[in-house]
């Protein structure tokens, strides 16, 4: 065999956001990126069962969030997604090993993992319009959208999942298929704004931010698909 | 020229700002504040358009959004906008504007002169007249009434500007920025509820632009409204929308209103980057609905001609816009709100006629404001007739009867430029009746109005309720704000503003001032302008028995153009309800639908328009497909690969070479669309027996299985391909287009029928990317990737899968084919799904691998006599019907979705349509795919259908076209000959199998 060197591409790959970053300042009313390349693991297990949930916090040592929330441990975000799901985002190098520990803390139990990691990417959104923004392109009323929550909701004409962590911004958990539309979607209803692709901030102790691994940043690519 | 400028301390106008603009391509001066109209008026424009049906000449008669004459197109190229109301477009410099209707021109009409022979064209006309005898010559008339029919035109060219949607989330919207609107958004910010305000106008105050004279709380109404504005400005939780017309309410209070961003600015003045329009989508816990009421006119002879308005109209112009209309004015009433028009006119410098219907006339401080402005009175008087034809010259009066309304004697004719009337005021309910809600006939305001309660969620407040009077509204306002701050457990915090206390004296009910004459004798007396349906219709249409209001409305087209009826509907239904001889409440109203004014397909597009229209889903190997020339088609919102052309190849050549190169050697198609579903949990296994018409129970891990899904009724709805991962897990593949569908179709059996089997369905569609490498060359280009996995035709047989490592990625390769090929589908993380697709490409190079789209998929499985669900199948397909009764288990212990179905008489009929392939008697002969299909050569009609064709091609790997199709009793009919028609081309057809190639499976075996 010969000598294979795997990369990995992120959904948005071809709209080349690295070559557009450019640093965050406060002039830009908002500001987006994507969060390439981290894992996720669907878990699915009725979240009322208390040795279900037990389960869920030992391997990822963050409590069952409550509906429309999320929780943050060692592992990841934890977000709720109904009552017998929950979506973990982690460090796409954990993946393995999350995985085959859910499998051991699920023994006997009627609850599993899945992963989805291949599936969905994370845009971080910020800014003074960030919220405007949402208001742009989904119903739900991001305005009331407290530090704490996360809602699946419809943007545009596709799914995505909003996340607040803090103030200033959101992050949003998207589909593979759609990220191409939803990207342009954004930047199409950004038009009234002064937009940019900001660096994302430095990640710290930040609890997605950190999931990031350095290594994986997608390959530079010419955008296609636009 | 009548129409001249005034000077008015409560104009709106900036006339220190003169703004240039054109009409017809005359050039003409308004001023910053003018609308279109208010600027064509005060240029003694008269004439302004055609009517509809008869061509008469019309100007502008209204000040807002009920005009119905004054139509425009706005601008030119891709800037123009078709049938404006010059009354709701504000004036900029540089504005372009033409008529829109006359043919040839405005000055000289066709239409005009048949307009003298109005009397042969009653109601239904067109259909009478043209449809009946003379339907040979139907398309000649269509194309000249066409012609001279309509306004405007249409833009040819793309929209260059840009629009887009915002949602809102609130406490309370109020809809209306007049007094009560004011009132109501300022009590609900005091309370501290997130407050949303949309007006229409330009500027709020509602009708107190308009009324010069009106006081609220002792001071000029203006000054109040401005403090309203302040405060409101000042207030964090309220926000206030100018220029921003709520045109829809639909269930649970969600409100559509359209903000005019830009509309106003020139051209060239506006920001690319900011909306033109902006459609709001309002959800409101509570509306409150402040929408005012517009006055409606009069109906009498000839009320049409240029320089007829309502009073409103005329006092709109002078006291906002620094207008006068007419140096002669007349102004016939029935109430006495009316005489403040003539009171300002006579003020201004008009010489003004007073004609009150009413024998007293109005209260007697306002008759002695009105002649101590110069207003000459006549009581008990009605205009019988308007003289002049393209411009107002004058009237004949008529002494009206004080009890009836008839004529009692003769009157004067009088001379005029202009003549105004006031009819009285009609409540704009539509907003409450959008979704449903009725208004009602209130005698004493003689309107259809709201009821003071509202209803729950909506509150209602100010004129919309049928007070007239300024102080009665902010009181009525007052209260039901009050009451809806109480529901939200809020205080009201402020007291009710007093508008003066005015004696009013009672209005003459009247709607149709009589002439003496029996309707239809007279003069035309018109009640819908846009429409041009006369009183006397409405009295010909109720003789010719109709009955109901709706059906006289559809007859006679009574409130169906772009002012919806905002003048004329209360007056029709008055005047159907005398035809008719029933009062106006059992009469009632026709139905009230969005919108309330006309909404651009832009703002109504918003975003979603271009690439952003629908979604476009890409696979992860996109870039892979561009780079390689690929064409797309849409599958289920999918950009699939169509067929990768090669130079100037055509489709069809490109799809017969990437045909024989995956027969002969080796081929590869992106087949990550496939919806894919991880299905787990102990009765996981018990799930897909009930679901899946075949049997699973001995499905081992490690393998594939192929599997039909039928409806209720039998019918096959989707099929895949699952894998066995383990025993109590299963990896789903459904149709493209029907993975949605199919999850969703899991999880309603699971949850309502079968919530105690244990079993959970997670959606892994987008998770994996699918590589799959077709043909005999397929292993020798795998073993070049993979050293975990024995691929030996003993060891890796087909409809196995195996677990190993591609090119150094975890993958999950199943030895599956929808090409009756040996043939491999490579799934991996789509992140590396780029990476794996360049991988095999790389590897197949030295067999001259050959990247195929979806054409050649269809071809291929085609010649293996593989089904497309969806395709071949129309929803009345069982599996016996496709001859695949082996994925039919009957023996099952639980029944499957379907199988009742399947033994009913009806499925089991010899007779119905059955899969078959064809082959043509002229081998070149491609047949069209829905071609009927025939017994006899004879087409002669009535023809037996017994069948139509579902897929053709060429196939390249037989040198022949094929077919299938489905055929009565197809399955017993082997070796028959038939005869397959489209197109006006009979061609006679072999039954054959509908396995062309490899019949035997030695191939998809190998």
């Amino acid at each position: 065999m010969p000598n294979f060197q795997p990369y990995l591409q992120s959904p948005l790959v071809n709209f080349n956001l690295p070559a557009e970053t450019v640093p965050a300042d406060s002039s830009q009313q908002v500001r987006a990126n994507e969060l390439p390349l981290l894992g996720y693991i669907a878990i699915r297990g009725e979240l009322a069962d208390a040795a279900i949930a037990a389960a869920v916090s030992s391997v990822t040592g963050a409590s069952v969030p409550a509906a429309g929330q999320f929780s943050t441990g060692d592992a990841g975000v934890l977000v709720w997604v109904s009552p017998d799901e929950l979506l973990l985002v982690t460090r796409r190098a954990e993946l393995a090993q999350r995985l085959a520990a859910f499998e051991a803390a699920f023994a006997g139990l009627f609850a599993h993992a899945v992963d989805n990691s291949g599936g969905l990417t994370c845009l971080s959104l910020s800014g003074s319009e960030h919220v405007t923004v949402l208001r742009h392109m989904g119903v739900y009323d991001f305005e009331s959208l407290a530090v704490g929550q996360a809602v699946s909701t419809v943007l545009g004409k596709a799914g995505g999942t909003v996340l607040r962590l803090e103030d200033d911004g959101v992050f949003l958990i998207i589909r593979r298929s759609f990220a191409d539309y939803l990207w342009l979607l954004l930047r199409k209803v950004c038009t009234p704004y002064r937009f940019a692709v900001a660096k994302l901030a430095e990640s710290g102790s930040h609890p997605l931010l950190r999931l990031l691994d350095k290594q994986h940043a997608a390959p530079a690519r010419k955008a296609v698909t636009a | 020229m009548s129409a001249y400028r005034v000077h008015r301390n409560s104009q709106r106008i900036d006339s220190q700002s003169p703004l240039k603009f054109t009409f017809d391509g005359k050039q003409m001066q308004g001023f910053a504040g003018d609308t279109l109209a208010s600027a064509l008026i005060a240029n003694g424009v008269k004439l302004i358009g055609r009517s509809f049906k008869y061509g008469r000449p019309r100007g502008i008669i209204g000040h807002g959004s009920e005009e119905p004459n004054a139509l425009i197109q706005l601008e030119t190229g891709a800037y123009t906008v078709p049938d404006l109301k010059a009354t709701q477009v504000e004036l900029y410099h540089g504005l372009s504007a033409t008529t829109t209707t006359g043919f040839p021109s405005l000055h000289f009409d066709l239409k005009g002169m048949a307009g003298t022979f109005a009397r042969f064209m009653p109601p239904g006309f067109y259909y009478k007249t043209f449809m009946g005898p003379v339907k040979a010559a139907w398309p000649l008339y269509e194309k000249m009434i066409r012609m001279a029919a309509g306004y405007g035109r249409a833009p040819v060219e793309a929209d260059p500007e840009y629009y887009d949607h915002l949602h809102h989330h609130v406490d309370v919207l109020v809809v209306g920025g007049g007094a009560c609107g004011l009132w109501a958004a300022t009590l609900a910010g005091r309370a501290g509820l997130k407050t949303l305000l949309v007006d229409e106008q330009n500027e709020a105050g509602g009708w107190m632009l308009s009324d010069a004279s009106a006081r609220i709380d002792g001071k000029p109404a203006m000054q109040w409204v401005n403090e309203r504005l302040a405060e409101l400005d000042s207030l964090g939780n309220v926000t206030v929308l100018r220029r921003t017309t709520a045109f829809a309410l639909h269930e649970q209070n969600l409100v559509q209103a359209l903000e005019l961003c830009q509309d106003h600015l020139p051209i060239g003045s506006r920001n690319p980057g900011q909306p033109r329009q902006r459609l709001h989508k309002i959800r409101a816990h509570h509306v409150v609905l402040a929408a005012g009421a517009i006055e409606r006119p009069l109906v009498y002879g000839n009320n049409d001609r240029p320089g007829v308005m309502t009073a409103a109209a005329g006092q709109t112009y002078l006291n906002r816009y620094g207008v006068a209309v007419g140096r002669n004015v007349l102004l016939m009433t029935h109430n006495d709100a009316a005489y403040d028009a003539a009171r300002d006119l006579a003020e201004a410098g008009s010489r003004v006629t007073l004609i009150d219907t009413r024998l007293r006339g109005a209260a007697d401080w306002r008759q002695q404001q009105a002649k101590q402005a110069g207003v000459e009175l006549m009581l008990g008087y009605g205009i019988a007739q308007v003289h002049g034809k393209t411009a107002v010259s004058g009237a004949q009066l008529v002494q009206l009867d004080p009890f009836t309304n008839t004529v009692r004697g003769k009157g004067p004719r009088l001379s005029a430029d202009s003549i105004l009337s006031s009819g009285g005021l009609t409540s704009t309910v539509h907003l409450f009746c959008h979704n449903t809600g009725r208004p009602y006939w209130k005698e004493e305001s003689l309107s259809f109005v709201v009821p003071d309660e509202g209803r729950q969620g909506i509150s209602c407040a100010g004129a919309i309720t049928g007070r007239w009077e300024l102080s009665s509204a902010l009181a009525q306002t007052h209260a039901a704000t009050s009451a809806m701050l109480a529901g939200f457990g809020r205080s009201t915090h402020g007291d009710c503003p007093q508008g003066d206390e005015h004696e009013v004296a009672a209005t003459r009910r009247l709607f149709r001032v009589p002439d003496g004459l029996a309707e239809g004798h007279g003069a035309k007396a018109f009640v819908d302008f846009q429409n041009d349906v006369s009183a006397a219709d409405i009295h010909l249409a109720v003789r010719e028995n109709y009955r109901s209001i709706e059906h006289v409305k559809r007859y006679t087209a009574l409130g169906f153009g772009t002012d919806q009826g905002k003048l004329s509907n209360v007056n029709g239904f008055a005047i159907a309800a005398e035809a008719l001889g029933k009062p106006i409440s059992a009469v009632g109203t026709t139905t009230y639908r969005p919108a309330y004014t006309p909404v651009t397909f832009g703002a109504l597009a918003g975003s979603h328009k271009a690439d952003t229209f629908e979604p476009r889903r890409y696979t992860a190997m996109q870039a892979s497909h561009l780079k390689r020339g690929a064409l797309f088609e849409t599958v289920g919102q999918w950009m699939r690969p169509w067929y990768f052309p090669q130079g100037k190849e055509t489709m069809h050549q490109a799809v017969d070479r990437e045909c024989l190169a995956t027969r002969n050697s080796v081929g590869v198609m992106d087949a990550s669309t496939l919806g894919k579903i991880d299905v787990k949990g102990p009765d996981a296994r018990e799930f897909l027996n009930r679901i899946y018409s075949n049997a699973w129970s001995k499905l081992d891990p490690g393998k594939c299985r192929y599997g039909l899904m039928l409806d209720e009724n039998g019918m096959v709805m989707d099929d895949g391909v699952t894998a066995c991962i383990a025993d109590d897990h299963f990896h789903m593949t459904t149709t493209t287009g029907g993975a949605a569908r199919v999850l969703n179709w899991l999880e309603r059996w699971h949850q309502t029928e079968w919530p105690e089997l244990q079993v959970r369905f997670t959606s892994t569609t987008d998770h994996w990317s699918t590589t799959a490498v077709v043909g005999p060359k397929s292993r020798a280009v795998l073993q070049k990737l993979c050293s975990d996995i024995d691929l030996s035709a003993e060891n890796f047989k087909f409809m196995d899968w195996r677990e190993g490592t591609v090119a150094g990625v975890p993958a999950k390769v199943f030895r599956i084919s929808f090409s009756g090929e040996l043939a491999y589908e490579i799934n991996v993380d789509a992140c590396y799904g780029h990476y794996i697709w360049e991988q095999v490409m790389a590897a197949g190079d030295e067999f001259g691998i050959t990247p195929y789209g979806t054409e050649t998929m269809h071809v291929l499985r085609a010649e293996k006599g593989f089904i497309i669900v969806g395709q071949d199948t129309d929803g009345s397909m069982t599996p016996m019907d496709l001859a695949m009764g082996w994925a039919v288990g009957m023996k099952k212990p639980f029944s499957f979705l379907g199988k009742r179905s399947l033994s009913r008489s009806d499925t089991v009929r010899s007779d119905r349509k059955q899969l078959v392939g064809l082959y043509t008697e002229d081998p070149k002969v491609v047949l069209t795919e829905g071609a009927q299909i025939l017994s006899t050569p004879d087409a002669t009609p009535p023809a037996a259908m017994q069948g139509h064709v579902t897929s053709s091609y060429h196939s390249a790997f037989l040198g022949r076209s094929i077919a299938m199709a489905v055929l009565k009793g197809g399955s017993q009919r082997s070796g028959d000959t038939v005869y397959v028609w489209a197109q006006g081309k009979m061609h006679p057809a072999k039954v054959v199998s509908s396995v062309f190639v490899d019949q035997e499976g030695v191939r998809q075996h190998a």
